[in-house]
């Protein structure tokens, strides 16, 4: 018997030659790459990809912005850093990861995959040991700062940009309630005496990662579900298919009714109970796409010699399909994570969704006050950043799309 | 075709079945479980045997200490129209047709067929003004923009619809109410509710009376207390739909029939409305069913946000309280709509097309 070698199998051929493929002094452009150059090329991406950034930056340096704790003071005679001593676990974790990632960028030398995988370790090494050393103190009293400062206790304090925490209520200071914008707050402050601006800045790490960890869920889910669907067809298509029909017969929004319970009883680990269970429901709609994709790819020549070769079915499904398929999942990722931002925001905003943190939704739906008082502040900032946030995400999607749209790449 | 709606019909009973299991394993699955937040209201303030008395009082009538499949089976007993019927402790008597019934809110208690006939007519009532100012908005935008491809109407409208269609709603909502709902600044509409106060005591349409007063009567008090909302659920939707009528128009004129009936001497706006527009149409109808539904969700936010006693905010009080029946009913109906939106779209793709045909 011969002994086919697989691994000389080709991938089909590159549906986009490169413009001069015939010349040997060019090094052939990798498909990731030339999507990626026709995608960022737009104006409209680049802006979204500007926000984007600006507002991971501004979630990893949060505490560095935002902080009821002094960057350094000097009390009795002695120079010490309450803020660093303040540091979170989650903090601490996010500026290590980011700096591991400017590092990692930079390596340029390194394969793309290798940097991929030391990232993640290095992020799952850094929440670990970070949950086991970092211990900041459980109560936190922010008017000691601000009475120290005035009765000479401190005799010199540098603080970071905006001198409050998010959940610094400021118990010290009368009548700190729902105060337009002045030069101490520059979005000025919530219903519960809180500064808006520091709120903001923290709400934009739970934009980020429900938005990441929602659609990361749904494609992981979806890819599987619709793989299978698509490649085994028979019962499982049929199983399959009347569960997708069932979540997309009835809007997401008043299908997550039914889950708000699951937040409301376990308000601290409502955040992660809500990635999931948004992922879990958009994932139907990934599975759809990855279905009629996997169908047609079924009887391809590639996936026959896989078969033939012998190949387990997690290699056929996930190494050969997979790659073959993706693009419409690609495509639906960036509009998927505009779309559970906007669900997060939603159900924080109507009262069933985050309780102790305050996302951008629970700040925006401060706004409408009790007796028809309304604050502008409290409506504009909050909003904008929502807003703001899911153009981005749809801006590049939209160029995404077209970029990965065969058909007009030939008109092009 | 009548078999086909039958059958279609038919098979909406099995994914309406489908729906409403998952929606009930959710809520008897999830910590605190079915009306959780009812029995700790109530078991909460009183102590001991009070406690006990209302735990009990809850079992009986909602079953919510027997398994889960016995509570969905007695559920659904409940709402077909042929079963067993039920004395006072909840024990099956006599089998036949029954008045079906949505049982009742552990909220409000009050029966929730009642609470969703007073409630689903204002979101239906919300849902079908604002469908035809959606296509209206679209359908003039979208030729517009086609028609002076490249112009400048077509080059600021390209850069504003993704803006429109990314707004979301919650913020929408609340900027309206803060700029122009509210009294601190322009106060040129209510900012709650369906109508004033005193709408009972109104006439139904607007008139003079002897001393010269404007009256606005009941129907244009309810106009202007839905412009808001309506503007707020109008919005994204209409982005949406001038985009695809951009793309779907642009696409049949420089198909060849167009190019044809131009050389045959056809004018531009014949060409425009009797031939292009009708290819386009199908494009139009498949977004119908996805319009739907997607107002409902809208309609849960703006709802909220108005304080319009529909069925969205019937839904997000249900769920804030863990509501069983009451969100029971409102996925139901949410589901049942959107079905039959579905079914809706695909006869109507007959009557626009010829070519279709189901049987």
């Amino acid at each position: 018997m011969t002994e086919i070698n697989v691994s000389t199998l080709t991938p089909p051929a590159d549906p986009y030659p490169a413009p001069n493929a015939g010349n040997v002094v060019d090094a052939p452009v990798s498909f990731t790459r030339k999507v990626l150059r026709l995608t960022f090329e737009r104006i409209g991406a680049q802006l979204g990809l500007f926000w984007i950034v600006l507002i991971m930056v501004l979630a990893v340096f949060a505490p560095l912005l935002a902080n009821s704790h002094p960057l350094a003071m000097k009390s009795n005679g002695q120079w010490s850093s309450p803020l660093a001593r303040a540091l979170t676990p989650t903090d601490v974790t996010l500026l290590i990861a980011s700096f591991a990632a400017l590092v990692l960028w930079r390596l340029k030398r390194i394969r793309l995959a290798t940097r991929v995988w030391t990232f993640i370790g290095i992020i799952i090494v850094a929440a670990v040991v970070s949950c086991v050393t970092v211990k900041p103190p459980l109560v936190q009293v922010y008017d000691t700062y601000r009475n120290g400062l005035v009765s000479g206790e401190i005799s010199k304090a540098i603080f970071v940009p905006i001198h409050y925490s998010p959940d610094d209520h400021q118990r010290d200071v009368e009548d700190a309630r729902l105060k337009p914008p002045t030069l101490a707050h520059p979005m000025g402050t919530t219903a519960d005496s809180a500064d808006l601006a520091s709120n903001m800045i923290y709400a934009t790490r739970i934009a980020i990662s429900i938005g990441f960890v929602a659609t990361s869920v749904a494609i992981v889910m979806g890819v599987i579900m619709g793989g299978l669907m698509g490649y085994l067809g028979g019962w499982v298509d049929l199983i399959g298919m009347r569960l997708v029909e069932i979540c997309e017969s009835i809007p997401t929004l008043v299908l997550l009714l039914a889950f708000v319970s699951m937040f409301q009883n376990h308000p601290d680990q409502a955040l992660y109970i809500m990635m999931v269970v948004i992922g879990a429901l958009s994932s139907f709609s990934y599975a759809e796409f990855v279905r009629a994709e996997f169908l047609s790819l079924r009887d391809r020549d590639f996936v026959h010699a896989a078969q033939a070769g012998g190949l387990p079915l997690w290699s056929i499904l996930f190494k050969h399909m997979l790659p073959n398929g993706m693009s419409p999942v690609i495509v639906n990722a960036s509009f998927g994570v505009a779309g559970a931002i906007l669900i997060e925001t939603t159900l924080s905003f109507l009262g069933i969704g985050l309780q102790n943190e305050s996302s951008w939704g629970s700040l925006l739906e401060q706004a409408l006050g009790a007796g028809g008082n309304v604050f502008w502040w409290l409506a504009v900032y909050p909003g904008l950043a929502i807003f703001l946030t899911v153009l981005a995400y749809n801006l590049i999607g939209e160029a995404l799309r077209d970029a990965l749209d065969p058909r007009l790449n030939k008109m092009a | 075709m009548l078999t086909y709606i039958l059958r279609r019909l038919l098979l909406m009973i099995p994914t309406l079945l489908g729906m409403t299991a998952l929606v009930f394993c959710v809520m008897a699955m999830s910590p605190g479980g079915i009306g959780g937040a009812a029995l700790a209201a109530a078991g909460g303030n009183v102590r001991g045997a009070e406690a006990a008395r209302i735990r009990a009082y809850y079992e009986k009538r909602y079953h919510i200490n027997s398994p889960l499949i016995v509570q969905y089976g007695r559920w659904l007993n409940e709402i077909s129209p042929i079963g067993w019927r039920e004395d006072d402790d909840g024990n099956f008597t006599t089998f036949g047709f029954k008045s079906p019934s949505l049982g009742e809110s552990m909220e409000r208690h009050r029966p929730v067929g009642d609470l969703i006939a007073e409630s689903l007519p204002i979101t239906l009532l919300l849902n079908f003004i604002t469908i035809p100012i959606i296509y209206a908005i679209g359908v003039w935008t979208g030729i517009r923009a086609a028609r002076h491809r490249g112009g400048a109407f077509d080059s600021i409208f390209g850069f504003t619809q993704l803006a429109a269609w990314s707004m979301p709603t919650i913020w929408l909502g609340v900027m309206l109410i803060t700029f122009l709902a509210s009294n601190q600044y322009l106060h040129w509409f209510p900012a709650a509710g369906l109508n004033e106060m005193t709408a009972s005591q109104m006439k139904f349409l607007p008139f003079f009376d002897p001393a010269h007063h404007w009256h606005r009567g009941w129907v244009l008090d309810v106009c202007w207390h839905i412009m808001l909302p309506v503007a707020c659920l109008s919005f994204g939707a209409s982005a949406f739909l001038t985009k695809l009528v951009r793309g779907s128009v642009l696409e049949n004129l420089g198909a060849d029939y167009a190019r044809t009936a131009r050389a045959k001497g056809v004018a531009e706006n014949v060409v425009l409305y009797r031939h292009v527009f009708r290819n386009s149409l199908i494009a139009l109808i498949t977004v119908a069913a996805a319009i739907l539904p997607s107002l409902l969700a809208g309609s849960v936010i703006i709802e909220t946000i108005f304080s319009i006693p529909g069925m969205g905010q019937l839904g997000v009080e249900g769920a804030r309280f863990q509501d069983r029946e009451v969100i029971l009913a409102v996925t139901l109906i949410g589901g049942i709509i959107t079905l039959v939106s579905m079914l809706l779209r695909d006869i109507f793709y007959v009557l626009a097309d010829p070519r279709v045909s189901y049987d």
